[in-house]
Order: structure tokens, then C-alpha cells, then sequence
């Protein structure tokens, strides 16, 4: 089996696993929504060494776009879908076309700065956005004959998602395109000299992960029937870099685990101990110091630990994006 | 010979880094199907001029063709699909990528645009890839084409530095310091393949060998603090005395095959 073949089967066993453990759906969709922005953030962080803040917008217009629509229009649910999808790659294509027009700790500063412009621009048009409430008692209609009114059916419809869109991402990833932005996070130099456009394609993987995460906005709005401002907020920005940063940035699955850990973890501590942020700080600084490859990394070296885990060791193939040496660097 | 139109000429080039004028009116015509190498000191602004050919740095002023097509303002990127392609003095590849991969992207360079579609993966007859073996085959890389760049030797990766521009089917060929930090051993091999290259490109090459420069180029040009001393056959260059003070007299050594 490859290697691409064998991070779907993750993908799809973690899917089908949250609904055996887990008691609340709402939860169990938030890792699955969680999961898809993570892996849209890989694909510009991991794939294209660009470190954008700018995730949050995508996933709070997303949001926006999607209770607008569902709010004022009889449009079905899926178009509100689709459009959120194509706000957030317009306005990604937009950012990025911006951001890219520097390098480095200068591209972190612009997206960061887009991400309070459109922070405030959602908390400046309060008619419309609701402002500070959020855009309150957005409808989840029906989809065809299926009502997704209970919270285990809105998780199916999650998860069909998730997994039609973490195999298209995996696509994306293993294309010639795809393999050219890793290229380009390798080398941005030698891949222009070789004639690559570099530009076009960091805008094109800006797109693409905007669409996800617009996507994934959306879903959230539904799903909490709520799009509120912090969806836009710096903080959104923030958590979903730290979701693909614990999970590692090495391949998409891993997004998923960063994801997933990130969710389960914090609801499971927000109860316990108010301050469990600071665990969280703590956890970030140890990933950055020894575990670069990040949980992924880590079940990496358990796996090959195992007695029968060299021979099925799931590293090392041409595929594998990203060495920890080169981490950070190019952002 | 002469009066062929010349495959890439430059006329009147500058380029100006601040107040520092690194090249200064450079005329330069390269003929199709030759081996031309650019000699000089260290600082003559030889790096610079290739910087300026292959589009990495604008002109200041000045005026480049490619086969008679102004190019002065067309980007790096895009002189690679009309036939320029180059290596670097200091080693640049992929480092994380396998020596396959390495050369699949510069075969692929030439259709960047067929590369930006998302959905389309890499089909094992692709032509890219077929480029990227029969470029290892003849700069004996297909031992390690599963070994990522930065793991190769030093000479391996020269090596490979060299192939990143040959993946790309240019017409012409630039080669920055192809030799540069190589054995012995290496550079009778890396000598070969120029010699070799000269036969289906025009090749413009840097070298502080002159035991390489004196054997196997055409043409020689010699620049000295961003302008062009000397140009010429390279028996006529060897005995130019503006070139021999260039060089404090004792560099040029190399005999003539």
C-alpha cells in the first residue's frame, strides 16, 4: 500500500473511531472542521513554507458567507457551502497575491496585518456581521431527504466531507504542482531559475487552502448555528497554525492528529482548569526544542519502536515534504 | 563563423548595485554551437553578467537579444522556456528532494504553466521524468537517484548542479564555476562534459581553470572591474599582454589540445 493510500486509511479510521469514543457529536464534527482548516494550512506552511496568519479570515468569512446565505436566501444548503468555498478562495488569492510580494518575517507581518483589517472590518459592519453577538440562529437545513438536525447526523455529513476533501488535498499535494511547491519551499531561488513562476503557484496554493478553510468556516457556523466574531478573530489564525504545528507539518494526516489533539485536549482541560492555555504554551515549546515533526513524528518512532514497525514503517518515501533542519526556514 | 547571427548578444550592459557599477558597458555576442568562456579576477563581474543574461538582475541600461529577440525585460523565469538555462557557482538545488526529483522540476521548468494544474499527478512516462533519467544516465547519477541532493559528495552534487541546467533542453548553457571545489579527478570528468555539452548546445561557461578554458573554448572573453579586457580565440588570449598584467602573469598555464 503507499503512502498515500495508507494517511486516507487514517484519515477515514479517525472518521469512523470519533463516534465509538466520544459522547458528543458536536465535538466529534468540531475535530473533523478542525481537521480540514489544519490541513489547508499545511498545504501553504508544510508544502510551500509560507507561515500565514491570514487562516483565520478564510475560515471566519467562510462563517459569514454561509449564515448570510442561509439567513437571507432560500439558497440549499450546499450552494451556501460552495459559496462560503469560493469567498474564501477570492479573498485568499487577494491576500496572498499581497503577502507574497515579500519574504519571510515581512509576508508574516502582512498576513497578520490582514488578519486584524478583516478582524475589524467583521466588528465595524455590525448590520451585517452582528458584530460583537456574531450572526446569530443560522438554519441547518436539510440536505436532499437527510435532515442533519441531530448532531450525530450533522457528523456524517462532516465527515463525507473530510474525507472527499482530505483525498483532494491529497491529490493536490502529489500533483505536478503540488511536488513544484515543495520545490519552491525548499528553494525559492533555484525553482525560479529553473522557470518556475514561483509567484502563481504560491497564489494558486493560497487559493486552494483559502477555499478549505472557508469551507470549514462554514461547517463551524452550522454547526454551533452561530457565526460568531472570534471565527475571524487573530486567535482563529493562531489556533489552527498551532493544530498543524503540534500535528506536524511532514503530511496532511498529520494535520489531522494536530487537529484532533488540539480540540479533544482543550475541551477536555477548559473543564478541569482554567489556565490549561499555558499547558498548551508549554506543549508548542517542547515540539518546537525536540519534536519538530510533531505528534505525527512522534507516532512515527513509536511505530518503528514496535518490534514489527521497521518493516511497515510509514516514513521515508520521495513524498515526505519536510526534514526538521529545514524547518522555518523561507516562511 | 563571424557572420552568423549570434545565439545571445549583449549590448552596452550595465548593471549597478547601488552606487557600485558591477558591470560596465559589456558588449558580448555569443555564436551558436560554440564553448565561450568568461575569465577573469575575482570581483571582474563575471557572476554579475550571468545574473544579467539569465534575467536574475536587470540591466541597468543596456539591451540583451536572444537570437535577435530583445529579452532585456523579459523575467527570469520565462527565458528558461526560450532556451537559457543555468547553473550556480555556488551549489543550489533542492536539498530535501532525491537527485530524480531534482531534475524532474528543471525538466519541467520548460512547461512551468502545464504544472500549476492541481489535479495532475506524475504520470511514470512523463516526458519530465524521462528527461530527469537520461540526464543521470550521462552525469553517472543514476546510482544515487534515490538519495535527496543535500546527502550527495561535494563533486556528486556539482555534478548535479551542472544537470539542473542540462534537464532544461536549453539551447544555450550557462555554467557558473562548474568546477569550483571539485578533485582532481572530478574535473577531467566535469571537462569531458562541457566538451560533450558543446556538441547539441552553445555553452557559456565561467572557470578559473585554465587548464579547461584553454583546452576546450571557442571563444574567450576576459573581463577586469565590470568591463571587457580582451576577447578572442584562446591562443590570442593567452598571449594578450593586457592579460597577462591582468593576471600578475603567472596564472594562465594552461596548454592548448
Amino acid at each position: 500500500m503507499n503512502r498515500a493510500s495508507l494517511h486516507f486509511l487514517l484519515a477515514a479510521l479517525v472518521a469512523i473511531a470519533l463516534p465509538l469514543f466520544m459522547r458528543s457529536g458536536t465535538l466529534a464534527s468540531e475535530v473533523l472542521i478542525f481537521a480540514m482548516a489544519a490541513a489547508a494550512c499545511n498545504l501553504l506552511l508544510g508544502y510551500t513554507g509560507l507561515l500565514s496568519f491570514g487562516q483565520g479570515i478564510f475560515f471566519g468569512l467562510g462563517s459569514y458567507a454561509a449564515g448570510l446565505t442561509l439567513l437571507h436566501t432560500s439558497l440549499p444548503l450546499a450552494l451556501a457551502l460552495v459559496l462560503s468555498a469560493i469567498t474564501g478562495a477570492v479573498v485568499a488569492t487577494g491576500v496572498g497575491w499581497l503577502s507574497i510580494r515579500r519574504q519571510g518575517v515581512y509576508f508574516v507581518m502582512l498576513t497578520l496585518a490582514f488578519s486584524q483589517f478583516f478582524y475589524f472590518l467583521a466588528y465595524t459592519f455590525k448590520d451585517i456581521t452582528g458584530g460583537d453577538n456574531g450572526l446569530l440562529n443560522i438554519p441547518r437545513p436539510a440536505i436532499g431527504p437527510f435532515s442533519l438536525g441531530e448532531s450525530w447526523a450533522y457528523y456524517a455529513f462532516v465527515a463525507v466531507l473530510f474525507l472527499l476533501l482530505f483525498a483532494a488535498l491529497q491529490r493536490v499535494a502529489s500533483s505536478t504542482f503540488g511536488r513544484t511547491l515543495l520545490a519552491v519551499r525548499d528553494n525559492e531561488e533555484r525553482a525560479r531559475a529553473i522557470g518556475f513562476p514561483v509567484r502563481n503557484f504560491k497564489i494558486t496554493a493560497f487559493a486552494i487552502s483559502g477555499a478549505v478553510t472557508g469551507l470549514a468556516g462554514a461547517l463551524h457556523a452550522l454547526l454551533i448555528g452561530v457565526a460568531p466574531l472570534s471565527n475571524i478573530d487573530y486567535h482563529m489564525s493562531e489556533s489552527i497554525l498551532i493544530m498543524t504545528i503540534i500535528g506536524g507539518t511532514g503530511n496532511l494526516f498529520a494535520s489531522v492528529l494536530g487537529a484532533g489533539f488540539y480540540v479533544i485536549v482543550s475541551d477536555l482541560l477548559s473543564s478541569i482548569w482554567p489556565r490549561w492555555l499555558l499547558l498548551l504554551g508549554g506543549l508548542l515549546i517542547v515540539v518546537a526544542l525536540f519534536m519538530q515533526k510533531g505528534l505525527w513524528g512522534l507516532l512515527e518512532r513509536l511505530v518503528e519502536a514496535l518490534p514489527m514497525g521497521r518493516k511497515s514503517s510509514i516514513n521515508s518515501s520521495i513524498e515526505s515534504p519536510i526534514q526538521p533542519e529545514s524547518e522555518g526556514r523561507g516562511i | 563563423m563571424s557572420t552568423q547571427t549570434p545565439i545571445l548578444a549583449a549590448d552596452k550592459l550595465s548593471v549597478r548595485y547601488g552606487s557600485f557599477l558591477a558591470l560596465s558597458d559589456v558588449t558580448l555576442s555569443i555564436k551558436p554551437n560554440t564553448i565561450h568562456s568568461v575569465i577573469g579576477p575575482n570581483g571582474a563581474g563575471k557572476t554579475t553578467l550571468f545574473h544579467a543574461l539569465t534575467g536574475r538582475v536587470r540591466a541597468s541600461s543596456g539591451r540583451i537579444t536572444l537570437d535577435g529577440q530583445d529579452i532585456t525585460h523579459v523575467s527570469d523565469d520565462k527565458r528558461v522556456p526560450l532556451g537559457i538555462a543555468r547553473s550556480f557557482q555556488v551549489t543550489s538545488l533542492f536539498q530535501n528532494l532525491n537527485v530524480r526529483e531534482n531534475l524532474r522540476l528543471a525538466a519541467q521548468g520548460r512547461n512551468p504553466l502545464q504544472a500549476l494544474a492541481p489535479w495532475r499527478g506524475v504520470d511514470p512516462r512523463d516526458h519530465a521524468l524521462a528527461v530527469a533519467d537520461e540526464v543521470m544516465e550521462r552525469l553517472e547519477l543514476t546510482h544515487v537517484s534515490d538519495r535527496a541532493a543535500g546527502e550527495l559528495s561535494h563533486g556528486q552534487q556539482r555534478r548535479l548542479e551542472v544537470g539542473m541546467a542540462v534537464a532544461a533542453k536549453p539551447r544555450l548553457i550557462l555554467l557558473d564555476e562548474p568546477t569550483s571545489g571539485m578533485g582532481i579527478d572530478d574535473v577531467e570528468a566535469m571537462k569531458a562534459l562541457i566538451r560533450d555539452l558543446g556538441r547539441d548546445h552553445t555553452v557559456l561557461f565561467i572557470e578559473h581553470n585554465m587548464g579547461i578554458v584553454m583546452n576546450i573554448s571557442d571563444t574567450v572573453t576576459v573581463m577586469r572591474a565590470g568591463r571587457v579586457l580582451v576577447e578572442g580565440p584562446p591562443a590570442v588570449v593567452r598571449d594578450d599582454p593586457e592579460v597577462r598584467r591582468a593576471y600578475l602573469g603567472n596564472m594562465i598555464t594552461g596548454d592548448i589540445a
